[in-house]
């Protein structure tokens, strides 16, 4: 029976978070083309996921259909879920450089035809939330206890069908599901508060039935006392509002848009490694 | 629920909704989800009284529908998601493409009154190219039954089968074509009459009026080579092939637009195949509008009387067998 296993300390967790940044880096790096600056923001939240003793899952058995599932739904961000299963030993970390190359199954973003560990296909943005709502009302309909997490971008929340999502996961009570929003402030042409800005966001999701945490999502502390108290709400859907960094990390990167979608330079990628030792 | 009515009595929704209950009951993983239009698509009552627990209506929302039968799908269900056509194919077909098409989900969609059927909703509702957008996305399979016993054997079908389908589920009564031994298999043909001189392709609710007009036409001395085609993707190239190269002419004709559906397929195969004179009936480069059929059979020229006169003007070319 696959069980949650106990978390790293807070300074195994951090550590690893560091692990986790540099494979990005150097990921997209060697890829040439890539999101650094939304893959970083999520870093400390995957973390504590996979190795806060949040997820309940098993590397030996990636399918085992008891596991939690976790859906990127802002799949652009995808190197830090696979940097993150790489750590995690699902997929060998010498591959990880193989992002975004011909025939890997690291695709530019996740596919599950490619690569049957990714829970959902995404990238086009909006979609995952509405996969994840299927998936935990799946899991009661087969008094499952399994439960779904689904990563939105900030951006990708101006998309309709994340609040066509929103509006049935709360009208249904789809316990068991928990979204996490990376809340970093940017998107693609700007600052959310410029391009669209949907404040209060609170209190949007808390309208649509949702049961609101908002947190630092760099605190680690934090992010495992939210997981672990999204853990405990029954009866409706949880929103954890994590209020983060794009670019975190890597100072030059940091609020720092322009590394929204590039790919840094060999130099680049050394400065951002050495900030990462 | 299930009455002793034989089916090609029952309207096409009233069969569509006790077939899924027939299957319901076979499978317990079976489904349905709809967006508000449950009692268009026959579902509601047969359906959702039947199996309460395993109806999701999820509002007025078919982007989150898709993604729910997605999620569901990948849990091992088999979501059956019905719309009117418009909305179940184009409205959501970025959905359908990445969240169910790319992902291989084993998720059946359904888009109810395909074409001029849509009628009295005019021009918003009549979904004209769902066979040709549905036809170029890979995985998917893109079927359009022609009578009662076909749709049930379609669903039977796709019950089993594990991956996305696309079917167009015309709403009201047709008349037989089939009967209760009906058996369907993907990208297999329908031979409903044997001719040497044209070759009539059709599909869906075009099959009974191109059957008409072959009737007809042998009265009038012109064989028909009549293939009904449900599935148009896969498409059956080899019958479709042996046909055309015994007479070298070709009409298709489809509750469609012409360009990219059951006309665009068949000319797409020939063209490589077996080339061969084809012409295309359908609704041509247009939208629609709120009209009667007839009106729009005769102001877009895919009627019994067009079909028998496209086969006319095919015979009085030569054949081509290249």
């Amino acid at each position: 029976m696959l069980a949650q296993s106990n978390g790293l300390t807070l300074d195994a967790l951090r550590d690893k978070a560091k692990v986790i940044r540099r494979h990005v880096v150097e990921m997209i790096t060697a890829a040439k083309s890539g999101h650094p600056g939304g893959s970083l923001s999520a870093a400390d939240i995957l973390t504590a996921l996979y190795f806060g003793g949040v997820l309940r899952h098993d590397p030996a058995n990636p399918l085992d259909p008891n596991r939690d599932r976790f859906i990127l739904s802002k799949g652009h961000a995808v190197p830090v879920l696979y940097a993150t299963l790489a750590e995690a030993g699902y997929i060998p970390v010498d591959q990880l450089t193989t992002l975004r190359q011909l025939g890997s199954t690291l695709q530019g973003h996740p596919s599950k035809a490619d690569l049957p560990i990714m829970e959902a296909s995404t990238g086009s943005l909006g979609q995952g939330l509405s996969v994840g709502v299927g998936m935990a009302l799946a899991a009661k309909m087969d008094m499952a206890d399994y439960r779904v997490y689904v990563m939105i971008g900030d951006g990708e929340a101006e998309e309709g069908q994340i609040w066509e999502a929103a509006m049935y996961a709360g009208a249904a009570k789809v316990d068991q599901l928990v979204a996490i929003l990376d809340y970093n402030k940017c998107q693609l042409d700007g600052t959310i508060e410029e391009i669209l800005n949907w404040e209060p966001v609170a209190e949007k999701w808390a309208a649509f039935g949702w049961h609101i945490i908002e947190i630092n999502g760099h605190d680690m502390a934090e992010i495992l006392r939210a997981l672990e108290e999204a853990r405990q709400i029954t009866g409706k859907p949880v929103c954890i509002i994590a209020h983060t960094v794009k670019g975190e990390g890597v100072s030059f990167m940091a609020c720092n848009n322009e590394w929204h979608g590039k790919a840094p330079t060999a130099d680049e990628c050394a400065k951002a490694l050495a900030e990462l030792a | 629920m299930l009455t002793d009515t034989p089916l090609h009595e029952l309207e096409m929704r009233v069969v569509y909704g006790n077939t899924l209950c027939a299957l319901a009951a076979q499978h317990p993983n079976i489904y349905v989800l709809e967006a508000d239009l449950s009692k268009a698509s026959g579902t509601n009552p047969v359906f959702c009284c039947s199996y309460p627990d395993r109806f999701i209506n999820v509002g007025v929302c078919e982007a989150n529908m898709i993604g729910v039968a997605a999620g569901l799908a990948v849990e091992g269900k088999i979501p059956f998601c019905a719309s009117f056509t418009p909305f179940a194919t184009r409205r959501v077909y970025d959905q359908i493409t990445i969240s169910v098409a790319y992902a291989k989900a084993n998720v059946k969609i359904v888009g109810t009154a395909p074409g001029i059927t849509a009628g009295p909703n005019g021009g918003t509702h009549m979904c004209l190219q769902d066979l040709a957008i549905m036809r170029v996305m890979p995985h998917m399979v893109v079927l359009s039954p022609a009578d009662a016993y076909e749709l049930r054997a379609c669903l039977h079908w796709m019950a089993e089968y594990e991956g996305p389908v696309y079917l167009q589920l015309l709403r009201g009564q047709l008349p037989p074509i089939f009967d209760p031994s009906y058996g369907f298999a993907p990208g297999r043909a329908q031979h409903l009459r044997s001719g040497g001189d044209v070759t009539l392709v059709s599909t869906g609710y075009m099959t009974s009026f191109a059957r008409q007009a072959a009737e007809e036409l042998a009265a009038e001395g012109i064989a028909v080579d009549l293939w009904h085609h449900p599935s148009i993707k896969p498409l059956d190239g080899e019958s479709l092939a042996q046909s055309a190269r015994r007479t070298g002419r070709v009409v298709t004709v489809e509750n469609q637009s012409v360009l990219g559906g059951l006309g665009g397929a068949v000319c797409e195969f020939l063209a490589e195949q077996c080339p061969a004179y084809v012409s295309r009936l359908g609704v041509p480069d247009r939208f629609g509008e709120v009209a009667t059929e007839e009106y729009l059979f005769n102001k877009h020229g895919f009627g019994v009387m067009h079909i028998k006169e496209a086969c006319r003007t095919m015979m009085r070319r030569a054949q081509c067998r290249l």
